[in-house]
């Protein structure tokens, strides 16, 4: 018997020593060597991964829908990757990654910056941070109408957010911009700091007069959406940026940092050139027509060759025996190193030419006129003598408002799309054309509706809610068709 | 001094023996009936004395003192005893004749404990190594397909040394592993998949064990056998032991195979329309869209210096069958075992080499292995040892896509030659109508480019080794320690070779389209990962006889484990010199990442059977978990089982002529588990943003970027939890010549541990969460029968049949549907409440509320706003037939398996479909068509639908080929990629043909075998499907596999003939 308690006590001794070292030792290992721990995070490093992901998704996927619906590009008659934008046929599954980047990815990270800014009294990076989160959400605001914002980025605590109404969303924005314009945000910042911004870093000394310009300049972008269904307000608004001597952008907002090296492509590039191979996109006849109508130069540095051959816009499924000419068609000049835009110089001056021609706040003239020029610098090139670069100086709005939009129309390409389609849908220029453009009374740059559009003769205006939101979130709100406006567009006649 | 007491009663019990009898020492050889040769180790004993006897030595013989008059038994594991009366002669031969009934048949179930099967109360079943070695297989499950009840098996890649999936009892963990523990000689082994994904299958670790060295597989099926094992037993564990040398002289085994290969199932494409598009001939395209056949000769491919090959406008014979190649397989294992009363040895060397179906070398595959194992008993202490360590080298060919804009792969590229041309022409790769800049499509590139241009290597070293003490304190208490070390170093290397084709070549934009193919900037990848467990267990061990009654045997034990892993890949795209392949050798920077894991469990368990006069058995199993990878709240959990087995027939004496055997089980189990290393706090990742197509990676000039990680982390995770239940019975007549075995059971899990999706507005993607439910249910069924059984001809058969249905009875609040995989296009691999798991949902045409499919204005049908179900993956049964009949020394046996129901999505059929070739396509001969049963939708100025009217647009000639495309029509394109999962399969046949013994011992042998074998020599697929063996999957082992394929390599067909002889 004593020979048996010997053993059980020797196991229970060993037993117990190996609980002892396991348990305490059990604890400790679970800490990730592989990630930093989420309080790790500061402005520093969320900052210009958050620009990234804004810049790589208007830049990217959403640039491809601008471009097709701009009618700047249509699809391939050789290849079938966008055909469902060529053809308005997006439904709920399709292209989510554009919401879900913008959301998740860019700004979840500048909230969580705005907060870690706000913490540590890092005023430059919360005005920083506070714009490009403008930015970010106006691009949803306009492509959705309606997104989550009061309730958003709240994690656990709040895992079904409410949607707000856009022009709630666009005036809590406003808000926030002004609130951050309102601290002592006008420090030179560290050259390290200085660094981690890719839109304005590289000239730390008036870093952050540029942050003001681009706050100013966005909202008046904003202001200016409000025209047609909250004029009062558009108006006010605009009035009190200029009451306030506002400044506005007079260099580009963008992101210039790519190379022609692995994943540090341009967004667009990368995309449906490098990684799809370019057979997707081809230049479009409503806007190569428009081009060589008016002897634009820039034909060269949007298609690579001033004579491109085009598509008529979506007509895809046309034969060889048909159209061959369709079969050698023009791809877009898209290059690895690009910039991708948020505001280019002659956008900032279109802009303020239509708040001057609207409300009277400056010469509306003399800003087109640097809104063109400043659109042929961008290529290094001079503006032709054909009329439409000329301001009309009408007496009716329409007249110069169209002038200007033609413009800005012509500027977007090949990285900026998405806005032309914006301005589109806001202003109705380009007009719809009532014909195709093969016919012969068509007017070169009205936009056609697809050949193989699905939506009988109503041109896009949104996206549909995505899936990815439509799934897992019961307040996403009931769909609605994607010929119907968002709440600043022009209605449907 | 206890022993010392036991001693001396023996020495007194052996005093009064003595005293009572007259007695005199009996000699003897102990022999095998079958090969005549003396067994060692057979347990001599007078029966009716409690006293332990005498063993034979190494040459069968014994000596023992027994009274005359008195009965010697002869007792030997798997042996039917025998009983000889003592005379006065004093010599005693006897042979022992094998027992192949299974009556006393003795299994090893968890934790390595030898049981007899009657005691267990629940399912279990055992193949021997003659079963898993019959046809040769190089991997340890290869040669199991269709013969054991509810086990699954199923070689997921055609390349030799790919993965191969077991899934037993059906699939429950949505998002975990569904995969069992594996155990070999009691410690645990790492199953993961170094380095593989959807392009590359490296294998798993467990095909790494050299089949010929395995004695046994135990399948243990369900919780309450399982339960013991811990947090990795919820899936079932596969307890392999490996064979162990025997007293006696030293035996040599050798066994040699050699397997000619070739490709199994391939798709068929249809044969009256020719190359073209649009209804079209187009010299360059890469579609089957062309005019009807017409058998003229004519030109195809590139204008090269004004030339252009010839060939008839038809379709090719077995053109698929013969891009491929015969493969060869050899399988040699030599071992050489022995060992005297003490001490016992097997050393074996085995060697494979296989060069696969793929023309070239570029599915090479090689391996080694090494293996000791050794035992010794000094006193009352046992040693035993192994260790295996094998060197593994294989050449694999990514399937799937290729990477975008780096290279394009085989398997994509052959797919998508038009069926006139014949695809072995083209191996000529770098033949001026075939090379790079002539190919004859910009749309493809030529497949053999992809097999000598691209490829990949994977080496590794793996050794698992363990060494078991056994200390017998007493007769019935044994105290025992286990270390066992799982240990493999792996790495991988993969090229893609960089092209351009000149501007203005035929792939350059010198086509009839003016195309252009756009460079492959080529990339080297770089990887290396290394995995480590070391399991440690230290158990005491009973066996209690209290009365005739009574009697209780179990364990008490703790165990710690320590496992985690290591990976490091470095990657480089664009080349700057072509084949030449190394991270250096680019205009860009490489870029790495690094990954490691580490994880602690320590375990304590129990286990006791309580047997009750050798017919009732009952076992309750306990066993508490302490993890490292959940919250400390939550990070210790306790699970308990208990089962039942009432062998009938002996407790009611029932046994007849007519019934043998009748027995009863019930059990019921509990398993936890815990989740992944780091799944608990939340963290920021380093920024990679993808595109859609392609990525930003920071750092951007200098600058580094972190974001948020999108998947939510919560430090309340608690254990999941499996909770099972099972009831089953065995049957038996006509003297074990009939017998049933049926198994009804229940597996819940629940609390499972899952990322769900999130909306996007809460700033995460997703949450890792408890929750989820999958309940399943099924039946197993067992039918041994032995038809004839005389002595020339034996025959044995087997028919199994097993039905399991996992059904998903809960799912986070607010949550209807959880992602389980997808392909690239819309299509979904779903868990839906209520519904059974693993539902295919993808775009399905938008009806009117009259049934009519709506289409566009274009004539194509609209998908409606949500995905439809197309069904689910699971079977409705799958069952297996094996024979095996024996005439004389010729020994045929075969097995086939009919796997029936379910659905799977092909990524083949996509790409067929898209370059028409699959038959569907030729639907009403290609003529234009209005949709059948169509209507169009009529809508106001807000665009809100307001009637129908019948479609008067028809689907153009020339928009034929969009019908079939998944962008042009996505509401009929998952109608043709998902297909039924059914099929038959001539499993394996095998004739064997054993020498007799005079005729083997000519050589010098004891015994000689030759055999002539096939497996998977015939597939059946249901009509509907042309194109792919439902078995394979390029997307891993799990659940995600069986959501189907991404265009990914043949099965194979193999058929051998081996040698075996022991000396």
């Amino acid at each position: 018997m004593k020979r048996d308690n010997f053993n059980i006590k020797t196991t229970l001794l060993l037993a117990l020593t190996i609980v002892s070292f396991g348990c305490k030792k059990i604890t400790d290992i679970n800490v990730s060597p592989n990630n930093p721990s989420i309080d790790k995070a500061t402005p520093q490093v969320l900052f210009p991964s958050a620009v990234m992901s804004t810049a790589g998704e208007v830049g990217g996927e959403l640039d491809i829908i601008g471009g097709i619906w701009s009618q700047y590009w249509t699809q391939s008659v050789t290849a079938a990757q966008f055909k469902t934008i060529d053809a308005y046929n997006l439904q709920r599954q399709d292209f989510n990654g554009g919401y879900n980047g913008l959301m998740s990815g860019a700004l979840a990270d500048y909230q969580l910056a705005i907060t870690k800014a706000k913490a540590t009294g890092q005023n430059q990076f919360l005005l920083m941070n506070t714009v490009m989160k403008a930015y970010t959400y106006e691009v949803l605001v306009d492509l959705y109408d309606q997104v989550p914002y009061t309730e958003a980025f709240q994690g656990a605590a709040n895992l079904q957010p409410k949607f707000d109404d856009g022009f709630f969303i666009y005036k809590s924005l406003i808000t926030e911009i002004d609130s951050a314009l309102a601290k002592n945000y006008n420090v030179v910042l560290s050259d390290a700091d200085a660094k981690v911004d890719f839109l304005f870093g590289s000239d730390p000394g008036s870093q952050m007069d540029n942050w003001r310009k681009f706050a100013n300049t966005l909202k008046l972008k904003m202001y200016l959406r409000m025209v047609n269904t909250h004029a009062t307000d558009a108006e006010a608004g605009v009035k009190a940026l200029y009451a306030a001597n506002a400044d506005f952008l007079d260099g580009d907002a963008a992101v210039n940092v790519f190379t022609d090296a692995t994943d540090q492509r341009n967004p667009i590039e990368e995309y449906t050139v490098f990684n799809l191979g370019g057979n997707d996109l081809r230049a479009s006849n409503t806007f190569v027509s428009w081009l060589k109508a008016h002897g634009d130069p820039r034909i060269k540095n949007y298609y690579g060759t001033a004579n491109p051959t085009p598509i008529d816009q979506g007509f895809y499924t046309a034969t060889q025996a048909a159209h061959p000419s369709y079969y050698t068609a023009t791809a877009p000049n898209l290059a690895a190193t690009d910039p991708v835009y948020f505001i280019t110089t002659a956008e900032s001056y279109f802009l303020q030419s239509e708040a001057a021609l609207r409300y009277g706040v400056g010469d509306a003239k003399s800003l087109f006129d640097q809104g063109v020029t400043a659109a042929f610098d961008q290529y290094g090139l001079t503006k032709p003598a054909d009329a439409v670069y000329s301001y009309p100086a009408s007496a009716d709005l329409q007249t110069n408002l169209k002038a200007i939009i033609y413009q800005k129309w012509a500027s977007y390409p090949n990285s900026h799309c998405l806005e032309g389609f914006f301005d589109q849908e806001r202003t109705g220029y380009p007009e719809n054309s009532t014909v195709y453009s093969t016919d012969a009374g068509y007017i070169p740059g009205q936009w056609v509706f697809s050949k193989n559009g699905v939506t009988g003769g109503r041109f896009p205006k949104r996206l549909v809610f995505p899936d990815s939101e439509r799934s897992r979130n019961k307040n996403t709100p009931a769909e609605v068709p994607i010929t119907q406006p968002v709440w600043w567009g022009l209605p449907n006649k | 001094m206890k022993k010392l007491l036991l001693v001396s009663l023996c020495f007194l019990v052996l005093c009064i023996t003595q005293v009572f009898a007259q007695n005199r020492t009996v000699t003897g050889t102990v022999t095998a009936k079958e090969d005549g040769l003396p067994i060692p180790g057979v347990t001599v004993k007078i029966k009716g004395t409690s006293v332990g006897g005498v063993p034979t030595d190494v040459n069968g013989k014994y000596s023992i003192s027994a009274p005359v008059g008195s009965t010697l038994v002869f007792s030997f594991i798997s042996y039917l005893p025998k009983e000889a009366v003592v005379t006065s002669n004093g010599v005693i031969n006897v042979t022992l004749e094998q027992d192949n009934k299974q009556l006393s048949e003795v299994v090893v179930t968890a934790l390595g404990v030898n049981r007899e099967k009657k005691t267990l109360g629940y399912a279990q079943n055992t193949v021997k190594s003659a079963e898993i070695n019959k046809s040769s297989s190089i991997n340890l499950l290869g040669g199991l397909q269709g013969k054991v009840a509810g086990v699954n098996i199923s070689n997921v890649s055609g390349a030799s040394g790919g993965s191969t999936k077991i899934i037993l009892r059906g699939y429950t963990s949505l998002t975990g592993s569904n995969q069992p523990l594996y155990i070999i000689d009691g410690v645990p082994l790492n199953n993961s998949r170094p380095g593989s994904d959807d392009n590359f299958d490296f294998g798993n670790n467990a095909n790494d064990i050299d089949p010929n060295n395995i004695d046994n597989i135990s399948f243990l099926m369900g919780s309450a056998a399982s339960a013991i094992y811990g947090s990795r037993g919820s899936n079932g564990v596969v307890i392999i032991t490996t064979k162990k040398g025997k007293a006696g002289k030293p035996v040599i085994d050798f066994t040699s195979g050699t397997t000619i290969t070739s490709v199994g199932y391939v798709y068929q494409p249809q044969t009256e329309f020719g190359q073209g598009w649009d209804a079209h001939f187009v010299l360059g395209e890469n579609g089957n869209w062309g005019p009807k056949y017409t058998g003229q000769l004519q030109p195809w491919g590139a204008i090269v210096d004004n030339t252009q090959l010839l060939k008839p406008f038809s379709a090719v014979k077995n053109n698929i069958t013969d891009a491929f190649d015969k493969g060869i397989e050899t399988n040699n294992n030599i071992a050489i075992s022995g060992g005297s009363d003490a001490s016992t040895y097997r050393i074996t060397y085995g060697n494979i080499y296989s060069n696969g179906v793929l023309p070239g070398d570029a599915d090479k595959y090689s391996r080694n292995d090494f293996s000791l194992r050794g035992s010794t008993n000094y006193k009352n202490l046992t040693i035993d040892a192994s260790m295996a360590y094998n060197a593994k080298n294989g050449d694999y060919l990514a399937t799937g896509q290729g990477p975008t804009g780096v290279g394009t792969t085989f398997y994509e590229n052959i797919l998508q030659i038009p069926n006139d041309i014949p695809i072995k022409d083209l191996r000529d790769y770098n033949n001026k109508y075939f090379n790079v800049d002539n190919y004859y499509t910009p749309y493809a590139e030529n497949p053999y480019y992809n097999l000598y241009e691209n490829g990949s290597h994977f080496k590794s070293d793996h050794i698992i080794g363990n060494i078991n003490l056994t200390y017998k304190i007493n007769s019935w208490f044994s105290l025992q320690f286990q270390q066992g070390a799982d240990i493999n170093n792996a790495a991988d290397k993969i090229w893609f070779n960089t092209n351009s084709p000149t501007p203005g070549s035929w792939v350059g934009g010198g086509n009839t389209e003016g195309a252009v193919r756009k460079p492959d900037v080529g990339a080297v990848i770089e990887e290396s990962h290394q995995t480590y467990e070391y399991d440690s267990k230290l158990q005491g061990l009973f066996a209690k006889k209290f009365n005739s009654d009574f009697d209780l045997n179990g364990l008490i034990g703790v165990n710690f484990n320590d496992r985690g892993s290591r990976d490091l890949s470095t990657s480089v795209q664009g080349l700057a010199i072509p084949g030449f392949y190394q991270l250096s050798n680019s205009v860009n920077k490489p870029s790495s990442t690094e990954a490691e894991f580490h994880q602690r469990l320590l375990g304590f368990y129990a286990q006791g059977t309580l047997g009750y006069k050798d017919y009732l058995f009952a076992t309750l199993t306990g066993r508490n978990d302490i993890t490292s990878t959940l919250g400390i709240n939550h990070n210790s959990y306790f699970y308990p089982s208990a089962s039942l087995a009432y062998v009938l027939s002996q407790a009611l004496d029932l046994k007849s002529s007519t019934l043998s055997y009748v027995k009863l089980r019930a059990s019921y189990g509990e398993t936890g588990s815990d989740t992944n290393p780091y799944n608990i706090n939340n963290v920021l990742t380093a920024t990679n943003i993808a595109l859609g197509f392609g990525n930003l990676a920071f750092p951007f000039q200098g600058v580094p970027g972190f974001t948020q990680s999108n998947l939510l982390l919560s430090p309340d995770l608690k254990p999941e939890r499996v909770k099972e239940y099972e009831l089953g019975g065995e049957i038996r007549f006509f003297d074990d010549r009939l017998g049933f075995d049926a198994t009804y059971y229940q597996k819940t899990r629940q609390d499972q541990i899952l990322p769900v999706a999130v909306s996007p507005g809460s700033g995460y993607l997703t949450q890792q969460v408890n929750f989820g439910t999958v309940r399943a249910r099924g039946i197993e069924l067992a039918v041994n029968a032995t038809p004839v059984k005389s002595r020339l001809v034996n025959w044995n058969m087997t028919y199994t049949f097993s039905h399991n249905k996992s059904i998903v009875t809960s799912l986070p609040p607010g949550l209807d549907k959880l992602n389980l995989n997808q392909d690239g296009y819309g299509g979904f691999l779903v868990a839906v409440k209520g519904q059974p798991l693993g539902l295919l949902q993808a775009p399905v045409p938008l009806y009117d509320p009259n049934g009519h499919i709506v289409v566009d204005a274009q004539g194509f049908p609209k998908a409606a706003p949500s995905n439809g179900t197309y069904g689910t993956f699971q079977h409705d049964f799958v069952m297996g037939w094996s024979n095996n009949v024996k005439v004389d020394n010729f020994t045929l046996g075969f097995t086939v398996e009919w796997d029936k129901g379910g659905k799977f999505y092909s990524g083949t059929a996509d790409l067929f479909n898209f370059v028409g070739a699959d038959p569907k396509t030729t639907y009403n001969d290609r003529n234009p068509f209005i949709v059948p049963n169509s209507v169009q939708a009529v809508t106001d100025a807000s665009g809100k639908t307001t009637g129908y009217v019948e479609n008067t647009t028809p689907i153009t000639e020339a928009n034929t080929d969009d019908y079939y495309y998944t962008t042009s029509n996505k509401a009929q394109a998952w109608s043709r990629d998902i297909l039924d999962r059914s099929f038959v399969k001539l499993r394996e046949v095998t004739l064997s043909y054993s020498f007799p013994k005079l005729v083997a011992s000519k050589i010098g042998a004891s015994s000689a075998m030759i055999s002539l074998f096939g497996r998977n020599l015939y597939t059946w697929l249901p009509a509907g499907n042309h194109v792919v063996d439902p078995e394979v999957s390029n997307y891993g082992t799990d659940l995600a596999s069986e959501y189907g394929e991404f265009r990914t390599a043949p099965p194979l067909k193999y058929y051998g003939a081996s040698l075996k002889v022991s000396f």
